[in-house]
């Protein structure tokens, strides 16, 4: 907090202290951006030191995990830790390219439909009838008419995460196009949609890569569930929905086969949450207020850590609170945005 | 309130046009002739003929897509390949198991959320509130066709005080219907319980901070009074919008749970349309899910005027 209000003279230096004092309130998000890049690092690094993921051998089947196979191996004798590694490069190489889709998408389409009234009307009708479909309907759909493929999935996935995207992105372009730089930019003759980029764009990009984040752990969800139901990358390949599915039929012998690729997938999305929401802490200063406002409920009163309330007798605790922390965070926003 | 219910009305018959049109393309994207695909090779001329003047496959795109519509304008969605029965019909024989997963579902996840949010707002210091705070995400972070084998594993398998799968209807046998039901319900409960806190918890800091309830608080209400009476019904509010949005979701979920558990629902008859590429009865399903989606959304509206005075007045 002190470095960031002795700096508070030039933006440019303050920035600096800012992402440091960021960091220091966040550390959730510093792990949690540290576990990702660990997740991605052993998925694509790991599997040239493992043994071939699809090599069989059937005499070695369903065997409990051990030195040699530490996760054990599958009802053809594969070794499931290779499997795991190898279906996590799938797993999460498709999220990645599915989020790259439909973020794109979404924010052209919500930069348009926010900054064009007239689009908008238009635009915005379809994207609430998309969202009315299930996203396993539409998949499920798309794989019966053109075969269950990763392209198939691919795009029923990013057409289905659009919207989402769009909606979130045009909200706040229309925020933005009320600011005064935008009249500016307009009185000095520059044209909309080089206006629409120049200056929206960079407004909307923090708020968009949290969009990103927590869109790539619903494409991994809905993923698995898709690769789950045979819709998704066919079986040789392993990913990590196939391998749940495949193990399904012996889990109670062999639980491992279930427990262990559904352990990866729940981590995954876990930590992809975690850097979602925290990151948004960081960028949108509406939920700031609340965590803000979290954190010093969950410490007791503002102000005075060892002060007067205890927890014996919480009236005098809570009187007082809400308002000032949040006047606090307001004003700090403020001065954040004002460009 | 009746500019509401136009504009409503509005909304359901664009959603309707676009999931339907959208159907219509997928379908006609099959590659080759989809009544080839659903007789088999070997079928007679006269039979593919037949089928693909029932299917409307006859005729331009354009005028195929009219003569679909003219259809489902006049309310008919056509007959079932499979089923040999109009889809409406099929439709209404399997909604019954969807219906009660998701209703149950939802109102049990409403009531723990509302539970765990009025104890943390009471008493945000306790060991419950922070347990509560870091298992939410985690909650929403399971994906629900594997706690459905895990809940199987452990509770039919290993336990074996619940059956795997199956159904019984809650009418006809009560006792039976709830074993069966409990397992399936666990499941969706989990993701939508956690999301449900999750956003009651920030509307209710977000209320925390207004003014009124200093007014409250000096009017002497205790803290459990102030939570009660006047933050949770204003915090209500988005949590009835993500029942809504979240409904698509929760029907995609129910279609995997229903499928795992093998429950005879909407869901595992869309499954078993596509398998077998019944496609009247798969563009029923899906226009019918769109209708659901839009009824809830609009009962969701109405729920705001009857907690919210001011949408009543304007």
């Amino acid at each position: 907090m002190t470095a960031g209000v002795a700096q508070q003279t030039t933006p440019r230096a303050a920035r600096l202290p800012r992402v440091r004092r960021a960091v220091r309130r966040n550390p959730v998000l510093v792990v949690a951006t540290a576990a990702l890049g660990l997740i991605v690092l052993i998925v694509v690094v790991l599997p040239f030191f493992l043994p071939d993921p699809n090599a069989t051998d059937p005499v070695n089947r369903l065997l409990p995990p051990s030195a040699g196979h530490p996760f054990g191996t599958d009802l053809y004798g594969r070794d499931v830790l290779s499997r795991l590694v190898s279906g996590g490069r799938a797993s999460l190489g498709l999220a990645a390219l599915i989020t790259l889709c439909a973020a794109t998408a979404g924010m052209l389409i919500g930069l348009i439909s926010g900054f064009f009234r007239a689009a908008d009307v238009v635009l915005m009708r379809i994207m609430d009838a998309w969202m009315a479909f299930p996203a396993i309907i539409l998949a499920t759909a798309l794989a019966v008419a053109l075969g269950a493929s990763l392209w198939t999935e691919l795009i029923a996935l990013s057409v289905i995460f659009t919207p989402f995207v769009a909606r979130v992105i045009r909200s706040r372009v229309l925020s933005v196009a009320n600011r005064s730089f935008i009249d500016a930019a307009r009185v000095s003759g520059m044209g909309r949609w080089k206006t629409l980029f120049v200056h929206v764009f960079p407004n909307v990009l923090p708020l968009a890569l949290v969009q990103i984040i927590i869109l790539s752990a619903a494409a991994m969800l809905i993923d698995g569930a898709l690769s789950f139901l045979g819709l998704g990358i066919a079986p040789p390949t392993p990913t990590w929905g196939n391998m749940i599915a495949e193990g399904r039929a012996y889990m109670h012998e062999a639980a491992w086969l279930i427990i262990i690729p559904g352990l990866a997938i729940i981590l995954c999305v876990y930590v992809l949450n975690l850097i979602g929401g925290s990151l948004r802490q960081v960028v949108d200063p509406r939920s700031r207020t609340l965590t803000e406002l979290q954190r010093l409920r969950s410490r007791g009163r503002p102000g005075s850590r060892k002060g007067p309330a205890r927890t014996g007798d919480t009236d005098d605790g809570h009187r007082s609170q809400p308002e000032r922390p949040a006047d606090a965070a307001d004003t700090s926003h403020e001065r954040t945005v004002s460009p | 309130m009746t500019g509401l219910l136009l504009r409503r009305f509005r909304d359901l018959i664009i959603i309707l046009l676009v999931v339907g049109t959208m159907m219509f393309l997928i379908i006609r994207l099959v590659p080759g002739d989809p009544a080839v695909a659903i007789l088999g090779a070997n079928a007679q001329p006269q039979e593919l003929a037949n089928l693909r003047q029932a299917l409307g496959l006859d005729g331009a795109l354009y005028e195929q897509y009219l003569a679909w519509l003219g259809q489902v304008v006049t309310g008919n969605l056509g007959e079932s390949i499979t089923h040999n029965a109009p889809v409406l019909t099929v439709i209404g024989q399997h909604i019954g198991p969807t219906l009660t997963l998701a209703v149950i579902s939802t109102a049990i996840s409403f009531c723990i959320a509302v539970a765990i949010t009025t104890w943390y707002a009471v008493r945000p210091r306790s060991p419950l509130a922070r347990l509560v705070n870091q298992s939410a995400p985690l909650g929403m972070a399971i994906p629900d066709f594997w706690m459905s084998l895990i809940l199987i594993l452990v509770f039919a398998l290993t336990l074996r005080w619940l059956p795997t799968s199956g159904y019984t209807s809650l009418f006809s046998d009560p006792a039976a219907a709830v074993q069966s039901l409990v397992l399936p319900v666990a499941v969706l409960v989990i993701a939508q319980s956690a999301l449900f806190t999750l956003t009651l918890r920030e509307s209710v800091l977000g209320e925390l901070t207004q003014m009124y309830l200093r007014t409250a608080r000096i009017k002497g209400l205790t803290e459990t009074q102030v939570v009660l009476r006047h933050v949770l019904p204003n915090a209500l509010m988005p949590i009835l919008t993500i029942v809504g949005t979240n409904f698509a979701v929760l029907i995609g979920g129910i279609v995997i749970i229903e499928s795992i558990f093998v429950i005879p629902g909407l869901g595992s008859l869309l499954l078993g349309a596509i398998h077998t590429r019944d496609f009247p009865l798969i563009q029923g399903i899906t226009l019918f899910i769109a209708l659901l989606f839009v009824a809830v959304n609009l009962l969701v509206d109405l729920s705001y005027a009857l907690i919210d005075p001011k949408v009543r007045v304007s």
